[in-house]
């Protein structure tokens, strides 16, 4: 397909089917060798199935696989692996307590297994290195895996998947979800090292922009179907839009209109708020009627600050106003019952129960309205939560489902439901669109817009263009502090560099 | 809200326990003569309430395993009340007290302090058995019993129910109204479901911990009230009984009915007395009742664990399908 060199892959006519659903549909997928080839699609689109085929996980129902020329079955993750596939998952499953080192050889400690042989913790520790050094990267694989940052465990998880020497073919799924902006820097000049190597990448991600950055070619799914693949110049030369092509409508992500209002009351302020070792001298006012941005890469201590205006967090000195009047919450209780909503940055574990229907969680933030005399008012509370899910448009509209049955889209309307039901006086976002499709993306933005009438919205984000696209007024804040004060004038540039290198130029 | 699946559920329930009392009535007839029903009753009055108490701690997703222990102390306090001319209602109460004091010790150490909570209720267990020895010297306990009255808690009928199963049947509907309609409820489950997203939420979660633990001394004690009842006397190794059918009913019932709560809670004990009851009048010597419990425990654990009851989850669903 899109290399000069030969191909790699050649994934034909391939089928999957899940009860009434076709999952995916006659789908052809070539990589050329030594290819970095981005899969997109929003969520559902087909782009997990295919690899899970691909890795072995799920059979196909229909079409033929070949690798460099041969066909295969690839019924299970072992045939796969012996094909030459090596996979990343999303969230890498790597043991916390042991090093990198040994993470990448976690079973193949010994070059002779045997039963009794002993694990080699040298031998491990320098064959990792040698692995590493063929990369132009340096991270410390003597230090516990618990220990290490975000971007150094990607390396570690990519190096475990690489440990065969036969691998030709990397997955990498959403790799820089978790990822500064700076730490991108290094996985990306890995895959290059690879590529020049010979090994092709599939790329999976929701960041359209690294596509450009990073890929030779892309490959669009849309209802499982592949819709489009181009090299990634053809799409530069031709202008071709590829939200458009992941969409169904021709409407790309779209953020609604900024408000006009400047002077609505005052509802939350923070003054001179810090906490040691997070961040300091943090000050700002939230007011009814617009949207404050705040942009921050991880590790800048955004989300600590999200937690500390919520009570989780205490902080050391500053202080925070409610309505004009001092407050210094001791826990998420106070806070919420003053008025104050966060959305979590982590909506799994902060902020859902997963395993619990929409009705439960929609209402569990405020069980003082859900219940009467403690007892809770079933018919009201399935009412009230129908109605908050077709305002956020839940897809599908199943309040009897577990929350884990939905996409991640979804999953964020329930939390933003349930910050509905509570009726709050602020509600913080704290990336809320990570691993949510453009669909959702842009309804989710309409919603914070919609809630600014009534509420102060803040939204914290490590994704400049959405603080900048959906909020009015806007600050960085760069390894603890800010970068001047919320302004609406702010550029989206100015915005990014005051975040990432600490100062506004241009 | 009553779904298709937990109708299916509740089917396959009534179909197991049908074949299981059947089985026994095959082999003996008096297994179900009124006689013996009223026995199973009492014996699963007993082991319900223990369990009922338990299903909160197992619900906020910690292990309790000092009721038993408390228990004991809970009988020693209402005997040494009783012999000292207490009246009834203030022994009764007294020794529910113990219950509801010494639990709180585990929630705090579990849910404050963050310490192990299988470590923490071991130690609880033999500082409550070590206290029951006070009061006696480890000696039984059944002076002024007959004047008191205690025994009528086993022998008196309300409604033609036994009192015992009267007690168990109002335990259970002020439970289920607790767990399964109140607002403390929705706590309890997520707290133990997603501790940090319910305090997230504004559930306290710390407390409903503490509270779980309380409620599951207290009921441990109601439950050897009875036994103490029956039996006539107080003495210290009156809770060691409790444990494995506790946890056995309270597991089992999860892995029925897809996870912990009150109804299923009663149907794991109902499951469990009716098997030790069978065996008994198989005259299958007592000293195998445990092993049994214990076997049927495994059993309930594998299925409540994640990954095989996920296998379990899809064979319901499928037969769900093809119903």
């Amino acid at each position: 397909m899109a290399g000069q060199t030969g191909t790699i892959l050649a994934m034909r006519g391939i089928q999957k089917r899940f009860g009434d659903v076709n999952a995916l549909d006659d789908v052809d997928f070539c990589l050329g060798e030594g290819e970095v080839h981005a899969l997109l699609g929003v969520n559902g689109a087909g782009k997990s199935t295919l690899i899970k085929i691909l890795s072995g996980v799920y059979s196909k129902d229909g079409g033929t696989i070949e690798i460099a020329g041969k066909a295969y079955d690839l019924g299970s993750p072992r045939a796969a692996i012996e094909a030459g596939v090596a996979v990343v998952q999303q969230h890498p499953e790597l043991v916390g307590d042991l090093t990198g080192a040994e993470n990448i050889f976690l079973g193949h400690e010994s070059a002779k297994p045997g039963l009794f042989s002993r694990i080699d913790r040298s031998g491990i520790a320098a064959r990792a290195q040698a692995m590493l050094s063929r990369f132009p990267i340096d991270i410390d694989l003597g230090r516990r895996v618990a220990d290490m940052p975000a971007v150094d465990r990607e390396i570690v998880a990519i190096l475990h998947a690489l440990r065969l020497e036969n691998a030709r073919i990397l997955i990498l799924d959403e790799p820089t979800s978790t990822l500064t902006e700076r730490e991108k820097a290094s996985l990306f000049s890995m895959m290059k090292t690879l590529k020049a190597a010979g090994i092709a990448i599939i790329y999976i991600t929701h960041r359209l922009e690294e596509v450009f950055e990073i890929a030779d070619a892309f490959t669009v799914f849309r209802g499982g179907r592949n819709v489009a693949t181009h090299t990634v110049k053809e799409a530069r030369e031709k202008k071709i839009s590829i939200p458009n092509l992941m969409l169904d409508s021709d409407k790309g992500l779209t953020f609604p209109p900024r408000s006009q209002k400047t002077d609505g009351d005052i509802v939350l302020e923070a003054k001179n708020l810090s906490a040691e070792g997070l961040f300091r001298n943090v000050s700002f006012a939230a007011r009814k009627g617009e949207i404050l941005g705040i942009f921050g890469l991880v590790g800048s201590g955004v989300d600590e600050l999200s937690k500390a205006l919520f009570g989780v967090v205490a902080p050391n000195s500053g202080e925070i106003h409610l309505k004009g009047r001092a407050v210094r919450f001791r826990s998420a209780a106070q806070a919420l019952q003053a008025g104050i909503f966060l959305v979590p940055g982590d909506r799994r574990s902060e902020g859902l129960t997963m395993d619990e229907d929409v009705v439960f969680n929609t209402t569990l933030a405020n069980l003082g309205r859900a219940s009467l005399g403690g007892i809770l008012r079933f018919g009201d509370n399935r009412k009230q939560a129908a109605a908050l899910a077709a305002k956020v448009d839940l897809q599908p509209p199943k309040l009897d489902r577990a929350l884990r049955g939905f996409s991640g889209g979804n999953q964020q309307k329930v939390v933003i439901a349930k910050g509905l039901y509570r009726q709050a006086e602020v509600y913080i976002f704290v990336e809320p669109t990570v691993g949510v499709d453009i669909g959702a993306r842009s309804k989710i933005y309409s919603l914070m817009r919609e809630i600014s009438r009534d509420a102060a919205v803040i939204v914290i984000s490590s994704d400049c263009d959405e603080v900048h696209g959906v909020a009015d007024r806007t600050v960085a804040l760069y390894k603890g502090a800010p970068i001047g004060a919320p302004d609406r004038a702010t550029t989206r540039d100015q915005l990014l560099s005051a975040g990432i290198m600490g100062e506004m130029t241009a | 809200m009553i779904s298709g699946r937990l109708i299916i559920r509740l089917l396959a329930f009534i179909a197991l326990v049908a074949v299981i009392a059947g089985l026994f009535w095959t082999q003996n007839a008096a297994f179900l003569s009124e006689g013996n029903i009223r026995a199973l009753m009492r014996h699963m009055s007993v082991q319900g309430l223990a369990a009922l108490g338990l299903t909160f701690v197992i619900v906020v997703r910690q292990f309790d395993l000092s009721f038993p222990g408390v228990a004991s102390l809970g009988a020693m306090t209402l005997g040494w009340l009783i012999a000292s001319g207490m009246p009834l209602s203030v022994a009764v109460c007294g020794g529910l007290a113990a219950g509801i004091a010494f639990g709180p010790v585990n929630g705090v150490a579990g849910a404050r302090l963050a310490l192990p909570d299988i470590v923490t209720p071991l130690a609880t267990r033999g500082l409550a058995i070590g206290f029951s020895y006070f009061y006696s010297n480890g000696t039984s306990i059944s002076q002024n019993f007959f004047m008191s009255g205690i025994l009528d808690l086993n022998d008196r009928k309300i409604l033609g129910l036994d009192m015992p199963f009267a007690i168990l049947m109002a335990a259970a509907i002020v439970g289920f109204v607790v767990l399964h309609a109140s607002r403390f409820g929705r706590g309890f489950y997520a707290t133990g479901e997603n501790r940090t997203s319910a305090r997230f939420s504004g559930i306290p979660t710390r407390t409903l911990i503490v509270a779980a633990f309380a409620i599951c001394g207290m009921m441990a004690c109601l439950s050897i009230t009875l036994l103490v009842a029956s039996s006539g006397a107080a003495n210290v190794t009156a809770g060691n009984q409790l444990l494995m059918p506790a946890f056995a009913a309270v597991y089992l019932g999860a892995a029925l009915f897809g996870r912990p709560s009150v109804g299923a809670t009663l149907a794991g004990t109902l499951m469990m007395s009716t098997m030790l009851n069978g065996f008994t009048l198989l005259a299958i010597p007592y000293y195998y009742s445990d092993a049994i419990v214990s076997t049927v425990l495994i059993a309930a654990i594998a299925l409540f664990d994640p990954r095989v009851s996920g296998l379990f989850r899809t064979l319901v669903a499928k037969k769900d399908k093809t119903a």
